[in-house]
């Protein structure tokens, strides 16, 4: 396991979303994965499924948008990898 | 999984000479191959004088939709065109009971016949809308099924579209929920029990009032006569008090007499011209923090002792811990409607992925890339572009002109 943080974890920091709230989002948006999964893909403890990591990515992004920013977490069909 | 109605004999006849009292019957299920992989789903249908209610337990998907279209179908091929669909215990629908929907009515338009829903959940509401069925919901006044519950009324009655109802039979779990007094009345009422409990039971008390904080002011849930509500009326007007000092301050305060008070200056002359002699005031605390007092007055001096005072204290904790459980009731109140609507937005998402699946002839996954690169471009959450994609399809559906939607 890394002791760099994920660029996940990271983007979450920036929303200033808790792990609960970022779930709760993921969850709306269609994700399957627990609450404790999810923190597991946050900390690089467990991988998710390609679809799953763009969920989340897009429950971070929405976020980054109300704050009034752009989507710099990057999805799995995005070529150019923007690091927030 | 069951679906159930009365098998009727050879000759045609109508509702009201067969059914003299509402009754559940057994049928063979329709589909008895799918019976081992179908979740808990369960149609009952009642034959009322003037209707049929077919009421849906768990969930319509792919695999049960089928069901309740054959059920409603052999209903309205024996002559039963007034149908009520009663939602209430629905865990889950998807488009493809929305198309068993959209044909039940698509059928009945020729006829005389009804169809309505009732009970339907917000998530489903919504959906209805979105699919511009919310017409087929029963109107029901809240206030109707509330007096229903107290008269016990268990007739039923037919729900023709857009019309108002009569009330509604006991055993309708939404009636019973629509009856309950809402979380804050429940509290109150409790506090109002306490108040009359220690009343009653600590000597000298002549009157005992609940003040508690409630959107940042201090104001009384409960009192037990006029003399105390404005003495408490009194602190909240001068700002000082025993009770707003043990509210404030998180424990108690005893004025043995107030002839010989020299706290609070401007209000204890109101309340001795009120009568009073004496107050104790308990600070209502919960987690650390106190939300108001349990305040107690006499007409005598000196009137609260050493047991007084502790049954006063003990009250006090009663009272606290109902407002505790409430707090707990309410966090957890909110919680379920999240998750509620949560669910109702997943729904509405995965119904747009159906949409454009179907239209794409891709995979669920790729629909949902698709999905969430059209919100981005179009610069809304992928919800509201999920929203966007069911109006389409329901202003194709209607034959109106379509706006631009970028999908």
């Amino acid at each position: 396991m890394s002791t760099e943080l994920s660029l996940l974890e990271r983007a979450r920091r920036q929303t200033g979303m808790s792990h609960g709230e970022l779930w709760f989002r993921y969850f709306e948006l269609g994700g399957m994965s627990s609450a404790l999964e999810l923190e597991a893909y946050l900390y690089d403890a467990l991988s998710p499924t390609t679809h799953e990591r763009d969920l989340v990515a897009t429950a971070l992004n929405e976020r980054f948008s109300e704050l009034g920013g752009d989507h710099p977490v990057p999805y799995s069909d995005d070529l150019d990898e923007v690091v927030p | 999984m069951g679906a159930t109605f009365d098998r009727e004999g050879p000759g045609a006849r109508s509702a009201s000479d067969v059914w003299e009292r509402p009754a559940v019957a057994e049928s063979a299920a329709v589909e008895p191959e799918a019976a081992e992989v179908v979740p808990s789903f369960d149609l009952i249908t009642r034959f009322l004088p003037d209707s049929v209610v077919v009421a849906v337990r768990g969930e319509i998907d792919l695999l049960t939709a089928p069901a309740l279209g054959g059920v409603v179908a052999a209903l309205m091929d024996r002559g039963h065109l007034d149908l009520v669909l009663d939602l209430a215990e629905l865990d889950f629908m998807d488009a493809q009971g929305l198309g068993v929907l959209a044909a039940v009515r698509a059928r009945l338009q020729s006829t005389t016949g009804s169809l309505a829903i009732r009970s339907p959940s917000d998530a489903l509401r919504r959906v209805l809308d979105i699919a511009a069925m919310t017409d087929l919901v029963e109107i029901r006044s809240v206030r109707a099924e509330a007096s229903a519950l107290g008269a016990e009324q268990r007739s039923d009655a037919p729900a023709a579209a857009g019309a108002a109802s009569p009330p509604k039979p006991a055993d309708d779990s939404q009636a019973v929920l629509a009856a309950l007094p809402v979380a804050t009345d429940l509290v109150d009422a409790a506090l109002r029990l306490v108040t009359a409990l220690t009343r009653a039971t600590v000597g000298g008390a002549d009157g005992v009032s609940v003040s508690l904080t409630r959107h940042g002011q201090l104001t009384t849930v409960a009192a037990s006569d006029e003399t105390i509500a404005q003495m408490d009326r009194d602190q909240y007007a001068t700002g000082e008090g025993p009770c707003l000092a043990a509210a404030s301050e998180g424990h108690w305060f005893h004025v043995e007499s107030l002839a010989d008070e020299v706290r609070w200056p401007q209000f204890i002359p109101r309340a001795a011209a009120g009568g009073i002699a004496s107050i104790l005031s308990s600070p209502l605390v919960v987690g650390g923090r106190s939300l108001g007092a349990l305040n107690i007055y006499s007409n005598r001096e000196r009137a609260f002792g050493p047991q007084d005072q502790e049954l006063a204290a003990l009250f006090a904790s009663h009272a606290s811990d109902i407002l505790a459980e409430a707090r707990q009731d309410v966090t957890a109140d909110e919680m379920g409607r999240r998750l509620r609507d949560a669910l109702g937005t997943r729904e509405v998402i995965a119904q747009a992925q159906g949409v454009l699946m179907a239209r794409e002839g891709c995979s669920a996954e790729s629909s949902y890339g698709a999905l969430r690169q059209s919100s981005k471009r179009a610069g809304i959450t992928v919800r509201d572009q999920a929203v966007a994609i069911l109006a389409t399809v329901d202003a194709v559906a209607r034959g109106l002109p379509i706006a631009k939607v970028t999908s």
